[in-house]
Parts: C-alpha cells; structure tokens; sequence
C-alpha cells in the first residue's frame, strides 16, 4: 500500500476543505486534501452563488451577518476575479408586510452592513423587469460567486504553498490509535478511485470538512455528529433576468433569492430536511414553488425558459437542534472532538456558507496550530489567489475576448462561449477525469442547448488530447498529477495564447470516450428532467436527435463499463426499477 | 380557386404529402412556421433500426413491423403500403438526382456515425453508400485540422473497437476555407467551387492508401454535390463516403432542398414563416387556419388540412410546468400523460424511449385525428408524421421511414374521403 504522510489531512474538496488547506499551508504545515470526487462536487459546487452581505441574516441570526460582511469585504479583494460585483437589493413586496423592513434596516446598522433604501425609481431604472408592486427596496453591497472557479483556484494557491490536493481519492476509514477515553485519530486510509489502489496517510491532526458528508466521516471515529442536511432547490432561468441581486426583504424563506450568475439567472431556494446527502431527488412542487416564488420578485419569471433544477445539501450543524433545517442557524461550527468526545487529532468544521468559508478555515487551522503547539498567523484575510489582479468578473468578458482575439470558428460550447484552447488548458492545467470535471472548470454545456453541441465536441477533443498524450514525454508533479494552473481558465485568450502543458500518459478514464458521452448526457439529464417543458422540451427533443438519430451514441463499444460517475448513473437506474414495479 | 389541401408543416412528412397530393392532381399548398426537421437529419431514410431494448439493430425492418405496438403508424399503414410508399420516394428522388438505395436484400444498411458507432438505415443517398459496413475494405477518415464537428480519431478508435479496419488522417483547414468560423454548410458551398475541389482532391491523394474507402465529413457540395462525388471517386480511384454530423445537416438540406424545387416546378407553393395561431371550424369542419405574418393575419381556406406539425421536435406540440401537453393548433387530444412526473425515466439513454415523448396524436385507419372514444375530431383533418401517436421515432430509428409512409397514406385516404363525397 502506497503510504503518505502529512501533519494536517483535510477531508474534502468544497470551498471549506480547500480554503483549509490553503490556510495550513500559508501557516507552513504540510497539508495533503483529499476530495471522493471533483473539487466542489457536493454543496459547494450546487449553490445559487451568493456572495452574501449578510443582509438575509441580520434579523435572524446577527452572529451568520457580522462574519458574512467581513469575508465579503475580504473576499472581494482575494477571490476578485471569482466575484461579479452585483450589488444586492432587499425588495418589500405586497406579501411582506409589517415592520420588517424598519428592523431589517435597524439590524444591518447594528452589525455594520452598509444598507441604503433608494427611491423606488431608481430601483425600477436599474432592475426594470422588477415587480411593479413593489413598495420598498434596501441596497446591499451582496454579489455573484463563482464557486467553481473560487474553489479550484484556492487549490491551486494552497499547492503553491506546498499542500498536495487528491481528487478522486475516497475516504475508506479513518486510523485511530488508543482504547477508551485516549483514543486519537491518526490518518486515513483513502482509495484512489481513479486508479483503484489504496493509499495509507498518516497525518498529525485529521480534519473533517466532508460537508453534508461530515457524519458519516465522524462516525468512522466512532464520533456521533449530527449534520442537519438542508437541502436547497435551485432552477436557472435562461435569461439573466436581472443583473442585481434580489432578495425578499423578509424572514428567510423558500424562494426568496434571485441572483444573476454569469449568462443566467438562478431562485433559489428550499430548505428541507433530508435523511441521506445523496438523495438530490427534486419533486415537481418544490420546482413549482421556485417559480411561482420568483414571480413575485420578477413577474413572468415562471413563463422564462427554464434551463435546469438541482439540488445541494447544506451541512448545517447545531448542538443539539432537532428542528426544521430552515431555523438552523448558519453560523460555522468547529468542533474540537478531543474536548467534546475525547478523540483527540480529530477536528469537524461544518456549518457556515460559502461567504464564510475562508472564516471557517481560519478558526479551523488556529485550532490546528493550537493542538501542534505552533504559533502562525492567518495569512488568507491578505494574500490575494492566483488571478485576482483580473479583477472583478464581468458579463461581457468571455464575448469581448472571443471577438477581439477572433476565436469563433473555435467555439466548442456557443452557449457558454468556450473555446477549444480553453478545453485544452483545463484538462492540462487540472485534474480532468470526467466531461463534467470539464463543466466546473470552464461551464461547458450550462447554457441553454445543456451538452447538445458541446458534449459531442468535448468528447472528440479530450480523445485526441488524450492519443497526443499517449505520444508525449508528460511533466506532472512530485505526485503525478498536472501542474495546476486554474488562474486564467475562464479567459479565451489567456488560453489561445498560452502553450497548454503536456497531459499525463498514464492510462485515464478520459481515454474512453464513449464513457465520457455517456455520463455527461445522463448527468445533464439529470438537471434537465424537474424542468422539462415548452421551449426546453422541445431543445431537448433536438439533443435526442442528435444523440440518438445521428450519433448513435446508445450503441457504442464498451457502453455498459463503469466509471468515475457510474455509482451515480446506477443511483438512477435504481430509481427507475422502482418506478417500473408500481 | 380554393385550395383542395392545406398542408402544415414543411418536413419530409408535409413537403412528400404535397407531392402525392399534386400528383394526383389536388391544389395543395405547404404552409410551416420554420424549415422543418430535414435541416437536421443526416439525410438517410431510417425505416426500424430498433426495437424495444434489444441491443443489436434491426436487420430486415419490414419483417418486424409487426412486432410494433398494434397503432403504431406503420401498422395503420401496413408493411405493403409502407413499402411502396418508400419506393416512391426513391423513384421520385431518383428523378431529383438524388439516387437513394440500400442494400439489396432488404437488410438496414449500417454506416458510421460522427462518433464511429454504426447507424442503421433502409436507404442512402449515394454520397454514404460506400461506408456500409457490408463492404469489408479498410477505411480512412479524413477530417480537418480544428474542424469543431468532426472527430476522425474518435470515429476510427470505435469502428476499429467494432471490426472495421479504421484509420484517421487530418488535412489542413486551409484546404477548405481562408476563414475558420465556417460551418458545414458553408464548408459543402465551398466545395461547390471546383478550385476548392481540386485542393481537396490534391490533399487527399497524399494520405489515401490503395484499396481504402474514404470517409469524409458531409461537406461534398451543396448543390454540386453529385459531381464533387464523382469527381473524388474518379481522381482518387476510390470509394468515397460522407458522415454527416451534427446540425445543420447538409446531406438533410440537400434533400429537402431538392423536394421543395419539385413542388416549386410543379406549382405548389411552400410559404416559411408562417406560423399557425388559430383556426376556423364549424360543425366539426375545419374552414380555414390562421398564420401570423407581419402586420396582419392571413387565412388559409381549404377543402382538406394536413397536419405535419412534427410533434415536439417540430414544435407541433407544446406543454407547460403544470403537465399540460397540449397540440399547437387544434388542440387535439393527445395520448401523452398529462402527468408531468410520469412523462420521463430517470436514464437519457433508457431503450424503452420517454412516454412523453412516444404519445402523440391518435388517428383511425385514414389517419384522421380521434378522441378518446375513437370519434374523428374533424371531418376535413388529417394527420401524419412524428406527431403520431405510439411511435417514436428517435428512439425507433424510423424518423422518415414513418414520415413518408404516413404522409402518403393520409394523402390517400384524403383522396378517398373528402373528395368521395364533396
């Protein structure tokens, strides 16, 4: 068994185990992370992308406001490139009535948000398509994350400081030491799931930052933590109805955020309590709900076209609680499992949002330290990712560069605008093992036609990426992997400008290409089927031709053999034998 | 002069009717809101590649129709009718210049598709006869350096995975174009121009072994497309093939091209951009539809209508969140559930289809629209093509095989009908 070793092993690869990671290795500890599937895989990568000013929780839960304000603040100068300056507006509707509001403004004086009411036409200039009806608006300084690319590229700031980050490397067990009352957590043993070996790492300090997941982590310590998984609905709207964050000036409920997001705008969101993180099954109500909620911001919204639903699992954790997910606060919970449950090595941070998540790895890593007997300062509220001299993202950038470096003979996904220098740089520069991998790191196929032109394409050239790197002499790191450079991904010309690095000859899961169509247009199908109707149906309808009449993809060599993603596509078909048997 | 048939909808299915309908002598009229589906499609004639979950493809389509459910379009119009019907559309396409055929023994023929899996097809047209797997010769796929919808390694890797000796070349993209933001059908008008041939012609004789079939994505000539073909097959001394990929399809446009020039020679007018918003009827006797155009609505009188809508992929069909499937113009009853949690299985892939997308309308034995109880809807309404119900035509592999037989059988029964009594 290949072994590792490391003073801190992080367990996850959302926004929370990454941020962690690149605290630890700021400080000079060494850090292995490791993550089961692609980096924000779970929660992290299913969010509405709110860059939260704390204004949703300055009434209810005024601790969640005061640490959403500052990250804000910090955010926005080391993450700048990963954050659209949107703006935020706290909107009263006719349903929002009492004196909410008149707290609302109270509140976010007392915690230090900066909240101004403008006058209602300057409202309605800025955000026409707006509910007439509309009483009162609050301005907010909230804005629009990419949490993909945020995620991916604080990975590729922590393994410049020296962390080496695993994807595709699954926890099997933690290794613990010592008998009752002295037991000590000592390291893991993962899987590369990729290349199916195992792999021993023994680490000083284990840190659980498995998010919705944490539970099932801890009880691998024989530690009982009881995540309250919220899941949270979500449907993207084809158009980017509004360009300001909007959000119901109310208590926090379903339904109540709509946030504009690169090309699109998505509402958001439930909150239901459910029993496993991996059952993201979305009922026609709670797509229903999103979109009859999300006419009262923006009359009409439910007749847009729709372009996907999804759902994430936020890993809230409260001491005790045993209420409706919804009241569960969001402020970050670290907890100490030498203190709280006599395992020592053994830390779970949980809890929190994605605002909060560089927060949440500070206190995390000041506890670390403080059980290695090292004294290190927090670096990560200062020192800014690779990229962040870009500065904010703005709509137009992608179409700007295509146009000016003229690359549209090269566009591989038209929706999304990616070009097919900017596939090549993403499977080099980062670990790429599926289409979908491909989708965090640069959007491909989230745009309106959902994969129907740009899966075919991508699945040519990842083939023919990968015959070239079958022929090359590859550089990878000390760990075989790529040299990780997500800093300019999004950039159609820093991509066609930059020579992509040589590709890994090692034998990969891309190098079937039939697997990558295959898991691609289940996983888009997947996001596509809570809102099939009208115009999508019918683009759907198109895919099909393509896929089925043209391409013949369903008759493919080597079509039924597994894969990174087949544990999903089987989670499906599992669900259909239960459909069939009513 | 009123017109004798309406038809909606300018697919294989409308643009084939208005051409049995002329024949035999009706004043017939096409009228659609887009270019139909033909602009797509990879411009074979599919008449059953599968059936149900079974893996391998279908060998001889006309000896399992009957292995389809009971009212599934073919088995309204019968294995016979369907069959001559397909001839038809050869002979007549014959007379086009467009020369489709299949193998001899009634067997789907099986050629590559863009990701080198083998599709299964009835007929051909000349241009991807010589990639039919029956032909054991060795095959090279040529693409083009950044061409964005064509793949030769990856089709070679998955023909060479199932038995066919493939291999990839790659030419320069300064063979076909100065400009790299063209599309396929730019890419065929440009081979249309026999200076770009020659350069193609020049470029493959450097990669071409003796005795190899050379596959090439369909881009041979727009409207030269026949002389492109012979021109590469006598230069090189080869077979050549094209594959078409993805839309827009030139070998599809080719065809509905061709088809609308005949019904054009023949007078029958085919109007784009109109799109039905509404219709007159009385006493269950359509009077007349209504189009949108600019400024003003136009009515479209007729003795007969023909519904070749296409069904959801035409946009004969609509339906909304609260699972309402309804279609588009006369609101006929559908067999689609009005359920949306039932319209899906939970794998893109699944054999069986989606019932939402194998419900349609209902037609009796002449293929007239019927309610529940079996009552035709309106007296003067037909319908046929990928609107029907108890098909589907993707997942079937029978999108023309099931436009052409409807659409001549509704013709008839038409002639039959209407025209009895009138």
């Amino acid at each position: 068994m290949k072994r590792m070793s490391t003073d801190v092993l992080v367990i996850g690869g959302g926004s929370t185990g990454v941020g962690v990671a690149w605290d630890a290795a700021l400080r000079g500890l060494r850090v292995i992370l490791v993550e089961k599937r692609d980096l924000t895989h779970g929660t992290t990568g299913r969010y509405h992308g709110l860059l939260h000013s704390g204004g949703r929780y300055a009434v209810k839960d005024p601790q969640s406001a005061i640490e959403c304000i500052e990250e804000n603040r910090i955010l926005r100068r080391t993450h700048a490139h990963c954050i659209e300056d949107t703006g935020g507006f706290f909107v009263v509707t006719p349903e929002d009535e009492g004196d909410y509001p008149d707290r609302f403004k109270a509140a976010c004086a007392k915690v230090g948000i900066p909240c101004e009411e403008i006058p209602l036409r300057e409202a309605f200039r800025r955000e026409p398509l707006l509910n007439p009806r509309i009483s009162r608006v609050f301005e907010v300084p909230d804005g629009s994350a990419d949490s993909f690319l945020a995620t991916h590229v604080t990975a590729q700031a922590a393994r410049q400081a020296g962390a080496q980050i695993l994807i595709y490397h699954e926890v099997l067990d933690l290794l613990t030491e010592g008998g009752d009352g002295d037991r000590r957590v000592v390291g893991a043993r993962v899987c590369d799931v990729v290349r199916e070996e195992e792999v021993r790492i023994d680490a000083a300090i284990t840190v659980n930052a498995a998010g919705a997941w944490a539970g099932k982590i801890a009880a691998m310590a024989g530690v009982p933590v009881n995540v309250i998984p919220g899941k949270g609905v979500m449907v993207a709207v084809n158009h980017r109805l509004v360009n300001t964050v909007i959000n119901r000036c109310k208590m926090p409920a379903d339904g109540d955020i709509l946030v504009p997001v690169h090309t699109v705008a998505i509402i958001g969101t439930t909150d239901e309590r459910v029993s496993d993180p991996e059952m993201l099954t979305i009922e026609p109500w709670e797509v229903d709900l999103m979109l009859q909620e999300g006419d009262k911001l923006v009359p009409g919204l439910s007749r847009s076209r729709i372009l996907r639903a999804w759902a994430g699992v936020r890993p809230l954790y409260q001491e005790g609680y045993t209420g409706e997910s919804r009241d569960a606060t969001r402020a970050l919970a670290l907890l100490d499992h030498r203190r709280r449950d006599g395992v020592a090595g053994f830390l779970t941070i949980t809890g929190g949002k994605w605002t909060t998540f560089r927060l949440m790895a500070e206190k995390t890593v000041d506890k670390v330290c403080e059980q290695l007997g090292v004294e290190r300062p927090c670096l990560t509220a200062t020192t800014p990712v690779p990229g962040a001299e870009q500065g904010h993202y703005w709509l137009g950038h992608r179409l700007h560069e295509v146009e000016e470096a003229r690359l549209q003979g090269d566009l591989i996904c038209e929706c999304e605008l990616v070009t097919r220098a900017m596939i090549e740089q993403a499977v080099a520069n980062n670990p790429t093992v599926t289409l979908d991998d491909l989708r965090r790191d640069v959007r491909l196929g989230m745009g309106p036609c959902q994969g129907g032109f740009c899966t075919f394409r991508a699945a040519g050239i990842l083939h023919e990426l990968r015959l070239r790197a079958q022929e090359a002499q590859p550089q990878t790191d000390v760990n075989g992997g790529p040299p990780w450079n997500v800093a300019y991904l999004q950039s159609p010309r820093h991509s066609v400008q930059t020579k992509p690095a040589a590709l890994d000859s090692r034998v990969s899961p891309l190098d079937n290409p039939n697997l990558l169509l295959r898991d691609f247009l289940q996983e888009r199908w997947r996001g596509l089927t809570p809102v099939l109707w009208g115009r999508q149906l019918k683009q759907e309808r198109l895919d099909e031709l393509i896929y089925l009449t043209i391409m013949n993809v369903d008759h493919l060599p080597e079509d039924g053999e597994a894969s990174p993603l087949t544990e999903f596509w089987r989670f499906d078909a599992a669900a259909g034998a239960k459909e069939d048997g009513q | 002069m009123m017109l004798d048939l309406l038809v909606i909808g300018a697919g294989l299915t409308g643009l084939m009717a208005a051409l049995r309908a002329a024949e035999a002598g009706l004043r017939v009229k096409v009228i659609a809101k887009g270019m139909g589906a033909l602009y797509w499609t990879p411009g074979t004639i599919d008449i059953l590649g599968y059936l149900g979950a079974e893996e391998r493809a279908v060998q001889r389509p006309w000896e399992r129709i009957h292995e389809l459910p009971e009212r599934h379009p073919y088995r309204i119009v019968g294995v016979e009718r369907a069959q001559e019907a397909i001839e038809w559309f050869r002979i007549r396409t014959a007379e086009l210049g467009l020369d489709y055929g299949g193998r001899r023994d009634g067997d789907n023929a099986l050629t590559p598709s863009p990701v080198g899996a083998w599709r299964p097809s009835y007929l051909l047209p000349a241009g991807q006869r010589a990639g039919d797997a029956e032909d054991g010769r060795p095959m090279v796929i040529v693409g083009f350096q950044g061409m964005r919808d064509f793949y030769p390694h990856l089709i070679a890797r998955n023909l060479e995975a199932q038995g066919q000796a493939a291999r990839a070349a790659v030419l320069p993209w300064s063979v076909l174009s100065e400009r790299r933001d063209r599309n396929t059908v730019q890419l065929a008008e440009a081979l249309d121009e026999p200076k770009t041939q020659q350069r193609l012609i020049d470029a493959l004789r450097l990669v071409v072994k003796p005795g190899e079939r050379i596959g090439l994505p369909a881009i041979l000539g727009r409207e030269a497309h026949s002389w492109v073909l012979t021109a590469l097959t006598q230069e090189l001394n080869a077979a050549v093939f094209e594959i078409a990929t993805l839309p827009p399809s030139v070998p599809g446009i080719r065809l509905a091209t061709a088809l609308r020039r005949c019904l054009e020679e023949r007078g029958v007018r085919v109007e784009i951009g109109m799109e039905a918003i509404g219709f007159h009827a009385q006493d269950g006797v359509i009077e007349l539809v209504e189009t949108a155009t600019s400024a003003r609505p136009l009515k479209h009188r007729a003795k007969a209508f023909l519904l070749a809508t296409g069904g959801v992929l035409g946009g004969g069909f609509d339906s909304n969140p609260s699972g309402r499937f309804w279609e588009t113009i006369f609101d006929l009853p559908l067999t689609t559930p009005q359920d949306r949690r039932r319209w899906f299985r939970p794998l893109f892939l699944d054999p069986r289809g989606h019932p939402a997308l194998r419900g349609g309308v209902a037609v009796n034995d002449a293929f007239q629209p019927i309610d529940v109880a079996g009552n035709v809807v309106y007296t003067n309404l037909w319908a046929a093509g990928g609107l029907l119900a108890h098909a589907d035509p993707i997942a079937e592999r029978s999108l023309e095989g099931v436009a052409i037989a409807s659409a001549v059988a509704a013709v008839e029964a038409i002639k039959l009908g209407s025209f009895a009594h009138a």
